[in-house]
C-alpha cells in the first residue's frame, strides 16, 4: 500500500519538476513552433479553399477532394484572414 | 516520306493511347469512331471516348450512348460518352458523405454545403471531371487502345496544360503541409507526448499528384500515344492546325499526324455535267491541299474523301475506317 503511495507521490513530484522545466525552457518555443504551424496550415488552407474567399488558385474539384480534411480549421481560418489588424499586433 | 496511318502505327507497336484534336466540326469524332472500329476488327479491345462536352458519338453510332458508361457495340468495340453533369453531381455526393463520415455528422454545416452546391458552376469543374474519368479509365487498363476525341482545341490544349500547372500547386502544397507537419512532430517531441500517424491530406495530394503524372507521362510519350489532328482543306482549318502545332509543341507534345478530311474527289473535275458551283469548290480545294502539303507534307497520314451521305452508323463507319488505313489516298497531295 504505502510503496504504491510512495511511487505516486515520486511520479507527481517528477511531473512537476518536468512542467516546471517545460514551462521555463520550452513553452515559448513550442507556442512559436504552434504559431508557425498555424500560418503555415492557413497557407495550406488559402491555397486549397482559395476561392471560398474569392481567390481562385486549385480548380474547385481538387478543391473539394481535400475539403473534408480542411473542414475543422474552416472558422478560424476565415476569422484570422478577415481581422482587422493595427499596429499593436506587431508587439504581440 | 510520308507514312500513311497504318505504316505509322505499325511503326508504333506500343500505341495504347491515340487522340485526334482539331476544330469542331471538322470530323474528329468522326476519324474516333472509325479508328477504333478498325482496332476492334484488328481484334484489338478498343475504347472510344469522347471528352467533348458536345459529344456526338451518340449520333454517329446511332445509339443513345450518353452518361450510360462503358457500352459495348460490336466485338471488341467500347464506347463511352460521359455525362459530366451527372459526374460532377454524384462527386459532390461523395465529398458530403466523406465529410459526414469523417465527422459522424447528418447534417453538413450550411456555409460548408453551398460551397459544395455553388462549386459545380466554377470555371474548369467540366474539364477536370472528363479529365479525371479519362485518367480512371486509362489507369484500369482494360482495354487495349483507347481512342480519345478531344474537344476543339482551346480544351483539349487546356487538359494537358491544366496537368502541369495543378502539378506546381500540389507540390507546393505538399511542402507546406509537410513543413507543418515537422513543426506538429517536433512540438510533440518537446512536450514529451507521440506523434500523430501521418498526415490523411499528404495521402490524398500524393494520389492526386500521382494520378495527374500517370496522364501527363501517358500523354506526353509519342511510343505510346498518337496525336492527330483533323483538318479540312480549307484557309481557317490550316490556320488553327499551325496555331495548335504550336501549343502542342510548347506542352511538350510530338503531333504524330494530319488527316485531311472532306475531300472532293478530284476525278469530278474531269465531268462535263459538273457544276459551276462544284468545280469551284473543288479547284479551292485543290489549291488548299497544296498549302497542306507544303507546310504538314511529310505529317499527312491519310486523306479522307467526302462522302455522299453523312458518316453515321455502323456501315458507314467502316467505310471511313476503310479511307483511313487501308486507301490513305496520300498520291492526290503529290498531284497537287
Amino acid at each position: 500500500m504505502t510503496g504504491e503511495k510512495e511511487k505516486k507521490g515520486v511520479s507527481e513530484v517528477s511531473k512537476a519538476v518536468k512542467e516546471v522545466f517545460y514551462g521555463m525552457a520550452s513553452h515559448a518555443v513550442v507556442r512559436q513552433m504552434m504559431k508557425t504551424r498555424m500560418y503555415l496550415e492557413h497557407l495550406f488552407m488559402l491555397i486549397t479553399l482559395g476561392d471560398m474567399l474569392g481567390m481562385p488558385i486549385l480548380p474547385p474539384y481538387y478543391s473539394l477532394k481535400l475539403l473534408p480534411y480542411a473542414l475543422p480549421n474552416i472558422k478560424t481560418w476565415k476569422r484570422r484572414l478577415f481581422k482587422e489588424r493595427d499596429v499593436t499586433d506587431m508587439l504581440y | 516520306m510520308t507514312l500513311s496511318m497504318k505504316k505509322y502505327i505499325n511503326q508504333h507497336p506500343n500505341l495504347r493511347v491515340i487522340i485526334y484534336a482539331g476544330k469542331g466540326g471538322l470530323g474528329k469524332t468522326t476519324c474516333s469512331a472509325a479508328t477504333s472500329y478498325w482496332y476492334a476488327k484488328q481484334n484489338r479491345k478498343a475504347l472510344c471516348f469522347s471528352t467533348d462536352p458536345q459529344a456526338s458519338l451518340s449520333d454517329i453510332f446511332e445509339k443513345d450512348l450518353f452518361g450510360k458508361g462503358e457500352q459495348k457495340l460490336a466485338e471488341n468495340l467500347f464506347v463511352v460518352e460521359i455525362d459530366a453533369d451527372r459526374k460532377i453531381t454524384e462527386f459532390q455526393e461523395e465529398v458530403r458523405q466523406k465529410i459526414r463520415e469523417m465527422y459522424g455528422i447528418d447534417e453538413i454545416p450550411k456555409e460548408i454545403d453551398e460551397y459544395i452546391s455553388t462549386s459545380s458552376y466554377e470555371p474548369a469543374m467540366h474539364e477536370s471531371a472528363t479529365y479525371d474519368a479519362m485518367a480512371a479509365l486509362l489507369a484500369s487498363k482494360k482495354y487495349d487502345v483507347y481512342v480519345f476525341d478531344m474537344p476543339p482545341f482551346g480544351h483539349g490544349v487546356r487538359m494537358i496544360s491544366m496537368a502541369t500547372i495543378l502539378d506546381v500547386w500540389i507540390d507546393k502544397m505538399a511542402e507546406a503541409r509537410k513543413k507543418a507537419a515537422e513543426y506538429k512532430e517536433a512540438e510533440a517531441r518537446i512536450k514529451g507526448v507521440s506523434a500523430e500517424a501521418e498526415d490523411a491530406v499528404l495521402n490524398e495530394l500524393d494520389e492526386i499528384r500521382s494520378k495527374l503524372d500517370f496522364f501527363r507521362e501517358t500523354l506526353t510519350n509519342s511510343e505510346t500515344t498518337a496525336f492527330f489532328m483533323v483538318l479540312i482543306p480549307e484557309k481557317m482549318a490550316i490556320l488553327d492546325t499551325e496555331r495548335a502545332l504550336k501549343m502542342f509543341e510548347k506542352l511538350g507534345i510530338k503531333l504524330s499526324g494530319v488527316i485531311v478530311n472532306q475531300v472532293y474527289p478530284v476525278e469530278l473535275l474531269e465531268r462535263k455535267d459538273l457544276s459551276e458551283f462544284l468545280k469551284h469548290r473543288i479547284e479551292m480545294q485543290q489549291g488548299y491541299l497544296k498549302e497542306i502539303s507544303e507546310k504538314f507534307g511529310e505529317h499527312v497520314r491519310a486523306v479522307v474523301p467526302m462522302f455522299e451521305k453523312e458518316p453515321k452508323g455502323l456501315e458507314m463507319i467502316g467505310r471511313v475506317a476503310e479511307h483511313l488505313f487501308e486507301k490513305p489516298n496520300l498520291e492526290v497531295l503529290k498531284r497537287v
